[in-house]
């Protein structure tokens, strides 16, 4: 991700692109197209966000304009330049994006925030991480359940009872995640906790055949992207 | 010379209770849980189970009264809180406010990690509380992923591990099915039978009449009656002061007897009991 982000080269990107999804889809065994409908969802923002990029600005100079058109004393068009800019920018997002999917994807919450402990971060920035997650899915679940009686009772009926309904089912969600958390932190008392969250970690061991396939493959989209880049 | 150990393990001594709203939880209320039994808190919503036993573990303290833990009073420091929770452990009704980990092995170690073990001590604990209560499939599964019934399991491990000598199960079998709440019973049993003393608290008379070693009715924040499940169940008046229904075996016992159709005069506890009585007077 780092190769990916540091060198502009559409190349690295576009590669990297490719690995990631071969690897996520193939090793991974995530379904294809639902690695696509998840690849969507960023593109469309980027292609918003490329479009304003492509595009510029600038009174006079028509010459430069691969097409454009007159607006006033403006030309608003794209250059040479700028639609390189856009291009290189467009495949660098998201080859970031892909290998936070990666990562997403293919590693479960638990060894993220066992790599993160021995990164050494704050435990109280790993403790809120562990928390959040939970509550993610307990708050979730929750505003599920209100719903679902909400609308079992008309509650989203007619356009009026809808913001009605929704407008409780979120102060609701606020007061009964507020008591959960009242409740957690009993049970937690209840097991002698005394202000740190201390789990056993899992311990991993090294695999030196991973770790050199990891060199391998960042070498040589370093080698290629500086390659390029000459 | 050692002495004997005292026949109660906790005690509550004439203990009141008002929560912040001024509602009175607990009413003057003297309890003592015999070492080893099994004991049962019967009563309705409200009466003030769930408050009490917050008592035994130090959560709540009483306005009034006091907590002992093997004769000796507990004094609510740092240090005695963690004696006594350590040797006491709760397991809640609702396992979703209990479970906070990401996944089920680092759930059951957060009791163990905290009462300062070398780590394979911690491993060990961990992994039998697991094979205890079944849930070794589950090991790295994330807590949000499983079913009501085996987070029910999660919880009652993440108590397992801590090893506690008396385990406080507030509704065990609450809001489960029927094969889980029995699965769920056979494990205190086998729990009951390694001297760990078990405490849970019930709407179902027949589970309590059939399983438990001692009862105590409660309502409105104070005990209305305690005794031997054979002799609850047969007070009449009390049941009625508490409103319980009079378990399904003793109902049709008594029935029974009254025409004379089963042998024994001991009043069956179980299921099969009652069936052998009149396999009995039948052969």
């Amino acid at each position: 991700m780092i190769i990916c982000l540091a060198l502009s080269t559409p190349i690295t990107s576009l590669l990297v692109i490719l690995l990631m999804a071969g690897i996520v889809i193939f090793a991974g065994r995530i379904p294809a197209l639902f690695y696509l409908k998840l690849m969507f969802l960023p593109m469309f923002f980027l292609v918003a966000g490329v479009l304003t990029v492509a595009f510029s600005f600038s009174p006079k100079d028509t010459y430069l304009f691969l097409w454009g058109f007159k607006l006033g004393g403006y030309t608003l068009g794209v250059t040479a330049t700028s639609l390189a800019t856009a291009q290189a920018l467009f495949l660098k997002s998201l080859g970031a994006v892909s290998c936070l999917y990666f990562l997403s994807l293919t590693t479960p919450m638990v060894e993220i925030l066992a790599v993160l402990k021995k990164l050494k971060l704050p435990s109280l920035f790993i403790e809120l991480m562990t928390l959040v997650y939970r509550f993610i899915f307990v708050m979730l679940e929750t505003a599920d359940k209100i719903l679902i009686s909400q609308s079992s009772r008309w509650g989203y009926a007619t356009v009026k009872t809808s913001y009605f309904s929704l407008g409780q089912l979120g102060a609701n969600l606020f007061t009964k995640s507020y008591h959960h958390s009242q409740m957690l932190f009993t049970t937690l008392l209840a097991r002698c906790y005394q202000g740190n969250l201390n789990v056993l970690e899992r311990s991993y061991p090294l695999s030196r055949k991973n770790l050199a396939i990891f060199v391998a493959v960042e070498l040589l989209l370093l080698a290629l992207g500086l390659w390029f880049k000459a | 010379m050692k002495s004997e150990p005292i026949p109660f393990i906790l005690e509550a001594k004439e203990i009141s209770f008002s929560y912040a709203d001024n509602t009175r939880a607990l009413d003057r209320i003297s309890v003592s849980i015999p070492r080893g039994k099994k004991t049962a808190f019967i009563g309705p919503n409200g009466a003030g189970k769930t408050t009490l036993f917050l008592h035994f573990n130090g959560i709540l303290k009483p306005n009034q009264g006091s907590i002992c833990y093997e004769g000796q009073e507990v004094h609510y420091s740092h240090a005695s809180l963690l004696n006594l929770r350590k040797n006491v452990g709760i397991v809640f009704q609702d396992p979703e406010t209990q479970l906070f980990s990401a996944s089920v092995q680092q759930e059951i170690s957060f009791g163990p990690v905290n009462l300062g073990l070398p780590k394979e001590k911690i491993r060990e604990r961990v992994n039998q509380a697991m094979a205890e209560t079944g849930i070794t499939g589950l090991k790295d599964k994330p807590t949000h992923f499983l079913s009501y019934g085996q987070k029910k399991r999660v919880a009652i491990a993440d108590i397992l591990a801590m090893q506690p000598k008396v385990l406080i199960c507030d509704e065990p079998t609450a809001w489960l099915d029927v094969k889980y709440a029995a699965q769920i019973m056979e494990l205190f049993d086998l729990i009951n039978r390694t001297g760990v003393t078990i405490i849970f608290s019930t709407h179902d008379i027949d589970l309590a009449y059939s399983w438990a070693d001692y009862i105590f009715l409660m309502k409105n924040g104070k005990i209305i009656g305690e005794g031997l499940p054979e002799r609850i169940f047969y007070n009449r008046p009390l049941l009625a002061e508490t409103e319980l229904e009079r378990p399904w075996l003793i109902d049709i016992y008594e029935e029974l007897n009254r025409k004379g159709w089963v042998a024994s005069n001991v009043p069956p506890r179980t299921r099969q009991e009652l069936i052998g009585h009149i396999r009995e007077k039948m052969s």
